[in-house]
């Protein structure tokens, strides 16, 4: 670049880059979007395994797994908006009387394509972990099905009532072994109902004279709070019940006790 | 609307003879509606011992009876006039016409069949803060009901009732809250037009829309609604006599937005200015003309299963109603295929608001128009593709789970398109935050966090554990609340001066702004809190570990409640008190902001030439 008379050199796409990344408003931007990024991973793997309940089966560790993940996914893109937001914030314009004239930029066609493009990227991410969580799901029931434990869930404006077609045994409790799968054949007396067992990730509405299939693992010892989360009437708030996964054993003889017979 | 603007020019003498149409208004329809429900709820009057047909004959009478009170209003208020007028081959003369628009009337023209877009505006807006007002105060009784378990504020009963009754008024108040007021009264002149392509369809869009709101209220005399607003069947099939105000009120809304999108589509298509191509509309009309255009094809399927729930209500048709062979599927099908668009429908304009607002403040250009567009057809186009999102735990079809996942999450990608214009906008600008720029800064914490929440919940695992839970319920009013209203509230205290001629009380424009963004923090943050921890939505009561969640987010309630009060009292006061607002205190450079206040009738004494889009702000760089 001594010679004046050189051909003028466009500067390369590297030169160019390395140029925009010491721009002081770049530096700032990227230093609040990692700063940013930070907080919300850390925000997301912290908070949600604290506000869900106990983990008792395979679905709720992967739903809770998938919480966590998701939130690391967007992270970026609140990292990035937050920081222009934080940026701008910081260079407010004061007074009464509107702000000086801003740079006369229109359009940024490889700034909008940059962003569309890492923003496709990161959905795909999500929507291709959510297929394979859901394939996933999918497979271990159908492979869990032939030694499942069968339980028949009706609800019942605002009851839920469970039956045990293989043990002989009904009860207002959903108490289930653990380790063993079981397959949830849900339907309704009435109107609509949501049977959902919080701790068992699980989630299926009961519908009047259809049958709705759950399926999960338990793989935690502990109470599980049966709730119903669909609007089904007066009290619908009041429409819960409890139940425990149990050992074997344990299991076996409240089967017995409820004058059923053991599998 | 060139006739119009001759006459006004040549301003005929007013004849004040006292023909049929100047002596109707709102006073006059309340008196042939009333009279039209009376006369046809004791003409049906009978007495049946069957408890069966009796439901029916009950439903039949309570129904005919809302729908004869709207029509008789329209008809008392003389929205046929035209109409009739036309049919009997004698039109509306130029002065009738003229008279219509209200010209010279004073206050009294916003209580009469008014087709001036302006005094429609007008009359929208109060009636869309009378309907939060309300739509606020029943969120308040809930949230005074949750604050501890066990309480016993109000009854389960009452409580459901609550639920379902906040859920529609504010459906119906938020799908109206921009493209209403601003929608009509700003938009207009926005596009250099001299009204509505259809003025008198304009009328007939708020009135319609008025009738529909005493026959909600009367759901509160009528034992209140036991279903929410989804409105599931069976439930709402065996559902007492609340149930009917509730479908009348649908049905009664779906007729005015259908009228109110088509006319605003064909303004938008066919009134702009000369030189106002596409590509130099201001983006609140794209963003207001999408959403209404998305309404139009979205509302009538809720119409439709409210009439087949009507029917089977009246005369036991048996479309949803399993226990006669009908399907409640089919009903969260009709249901959804408006329930998600609709969110739209109401998103899109309090984010094209903020669009408009953002340049003004930072003067700065607005950020890729192109993409702003894109981004606003993008989400109206995917909106119809995603409806069973709601139903993934239904056991409809759960093999089609997957589907609905994918096309709902595509939906981040338009939605990332509208987040990058409104930051492009502000990239190295210096905002002035004024109370509508304030608005900005909230929009896009709050939809960033309503957005990320849906992600969660358009996964299909994920949403196995949070379907039907708080969790919900508090993402849905980030985007329709922090959002959207966040949007309609900018526009308020942005619009405010052209509309009322003064400036909205800045003080307690700031005040109210804190006290609500605060507090809605903190409600919806105890709300995620609970829905995680596995509290179900739409419960009057709840377990003991859930106090704490709940709680807090009554405290966040009350901090919102105050906040509005604050904002109410101020539109109330600054009307009559306030500041007088120069005729363009923003510096803005769309059409509206050229216009002198009090607006003229026909908005411009010379129609206007548009030679760029209105976002030439800012110094050119290299
Ligand atoms: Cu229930
Ligand atoms: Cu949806």
């Amino acid at each position: 670049m001594s010679d004046h008379n050189d051909v003028h050199l466009e500067p390369t796409p590297g030169e160019r880059f390395s140029k925009f990344l010491k721009r002081g408003d770049i530096r700032e931007t990227l230093a609040w979007a990692a700063f940013y990024t930070a907080v919300f991973v850390v925000l997301g793997a912290y908070f949600y395994p604290k506000w869900m309940p106990t983990v008792m089966s395979t679905d709720m560790k992967a739903i809770e797994r998938l919480m966590v993940v998701f939130t690391f996914i967007s992270a970026p893109v609140c990292g990035f908006v937050m920081s222009i937001f934080t940026q701008t914030l910081r260079h407010r314009h004061k007074g009464d009387t509107p702000p000086p004239d801003g740079p006369m930029i229109r359009n940024n066609r490889l700034g909008v394509a940059v962003f569309s493009g890492v923003a496709s990227l990161l959905t795909l991410t999500a929507v291709i972990y959510g297929l394979i969580e859901l394939n996933s799901s999918a497979e271990a029931a159908t492979k869990d099905a032939p030694n499942a434990l069968v339980v028949e869930v009706t609800g019942n404006q605002w009851v839920w009532s469970f039956n045990y077609p293989s043990l002989g045994v009904e009860s207002n409790m959903l108490n289930l072994p653990i380790d063993r799968p079981v397959i949830f054949r849900i339907t309704s007396a009435d109107v609509n109902h949501s049977f959902w067992p919080v701790q068992l990730g699980v989630k299926a509405d009961a519908n009047h004279l259809a049958t709705t299939l759950a399926q999960t693992t338990p793989t935690k010892l502990g109470t599980i709070d049966v709730k119903c989360a669909e609007l089904c009437g007066l009290y619908h708030a009041y429409m819960e019940t409890s139940g425990e996964v149990m050992t074997v054993s344990d299991f076996n003889n409240w089967v017995t006790a409820q004058g059923g017979h053991s599998a | 609307m060139t006739t119009l603007s001759q006459q006004v020019s040549n301003r005929p003498i007013p004849n004040p003879k006292k023909s049929l149409i100047t002596r109707l208004n709102m006073g006059t329809g309340l008196i042939v509606g009333i009279a039209f429900a009376l006369a046809t709820y004791y003409s049906m009057q009978t007495t049946l011992d069957d408890a069966t047909l009796n439901f029916q004959r009950n439903n039949q009478v309570l129904l005919a009876t809302m729908f004869m009170w709207s029509i008789g209003f329209l008809v008392g208020i003389g929205a046929f006039i035209g109409p009739f007028r036309w049919l009997i081959g004698k039109d509306l003369t130029a002065e009738e016409q003229l008279y219509l628009a209200g010209d010279g009337q004073g206050i009294k023209r916003y209580f009469k069949y008014c087709t001036d877009h302006k005094v429609v505006g007008i009359q929208y807006l109060w009636g869309v803060i009378a309907m939060l007002a309300v739509g606020g105060s029943m969120a308040m009784m809930i949230r005074t009901q949750l604050a501890q378990p066990g309480a016993k504020f109000i009854t389960p009963s009452i409580y459901n009732s609550l639920v379902g009754l906040h859920g529609i008024t504010m459906i119906v108040a938020m799908i109206i809250v921009a493209t209403g007021p601003f929608g009509n009264f700003i938009m207009p002149i926005m596009i250099g037009a001299a009204d509505m392509a259809f003025p008198r369809l304009n009328a007939l869009s708020w009135w319609v829309l008025f009738t529909a709101i005493p026959v909600l209220c009367s759901a509160w005399f009528l034992g209140g609604i036991p279903t929410g607003w989804t409105a599931y069947a069976p439930l709402s099939v065996q559902a007492g006599p609340g149930m009917n105000a509730f479908i009348a009120t649908i049905i009664i809304f779906a007729v005015s937005t259908a009228v109110a999108g088509a006319n605003i589509t064909a303004t938008v298509i066919s009134m702009r200015a000369k030189g106002m191509t596409w590509n130099r509309v201001p983006i609140f009309v794209i963003g207001a003309t999408i959403s209404v255009a998305l309404a139009v094809p979205a509302f009538p399927t809720f119409m439709v299963a409210m009439i087949q729930t009507a029917m089977d209500r009246t005369f036991l048709t048996g479309f949803f109603d399993s226990n006669v062979g009908g399907s409640g599927w089919l009903y969260a099908h009709l249901f959804w295929i408006m329930g998600h668009p609709e969110v739209y429908v109401i998103l899109l304009p309090g984010v094209a608001i903020l669009m408009e607002i953002v340049p003004v403040f930072v003067r700065k250009p607005l950020f890729s128009y192109t993409a702003a567009v894109v981004g606003f057809a993008g989400i109206a186009g995917l909106s119809v593709l995603v409806w069973a999102h709601h139903m993934y735990m239904s056991g409809w079809l759960p093999m089609l789970n997957g589907p609905f996942m994918v096309t709902t999450e595509m939906i981040s990608i338009p939605t990332g398109l509208i987040f990058l214009v409104i930051l492009g906008t502000l990239w190295n600008g210096k905002p002035w935050l004024k109370v509508p720029m304030l608005g900005v800064y909230a929009f896009l914490w709050n939809m960033l966090i309503g957005g990320i929440t849906g992600l969660y919940l358009s996964d299909v695992p994920a949403d196995n554990y949070l379907h039907g839970s708080m969790y919900v319920t508090a993402h849905f009013h980030y985007t329709l609340m922090g959002a959207a209203l966040t949007g309609a509230v900018a526009g308020l205290s942005y619009w405010y001066p052209k509309m009322t001629g003064r400036m909205l009380n800045e003080r307690a424009g700031y005040i109210s702004f804190w006290f609500v963004q605060i507090g809605f923090q903190i409600l919806y943050l105890g709300m995620f809190i609970a829905g995680a921890e596995g509290q179900p939505r739409r419960v009057s009561d709840y377990a003991q570990m859930y106090a704490n969640s709940n709680r807090i987010s009554t405290f966040g309630a009350y901090l919102i409640g105050t906040g509005f009060i604050v904002l109410l009292w101020a539109v109330i006061h600054s009307w009559r008190n306030g500041v007088i607002a120069p005729m363009n205190p923003w510096g803005a450079k769309t059409l509206e902001w050229t216009v002198p206040y009090p607006v003229p009738l026909v908005n411009f004494d010379t129609p206007p030439v548009v030679t760029s889009d209105p976002y030439g702000y800012g110094k050119a760089v290299k």
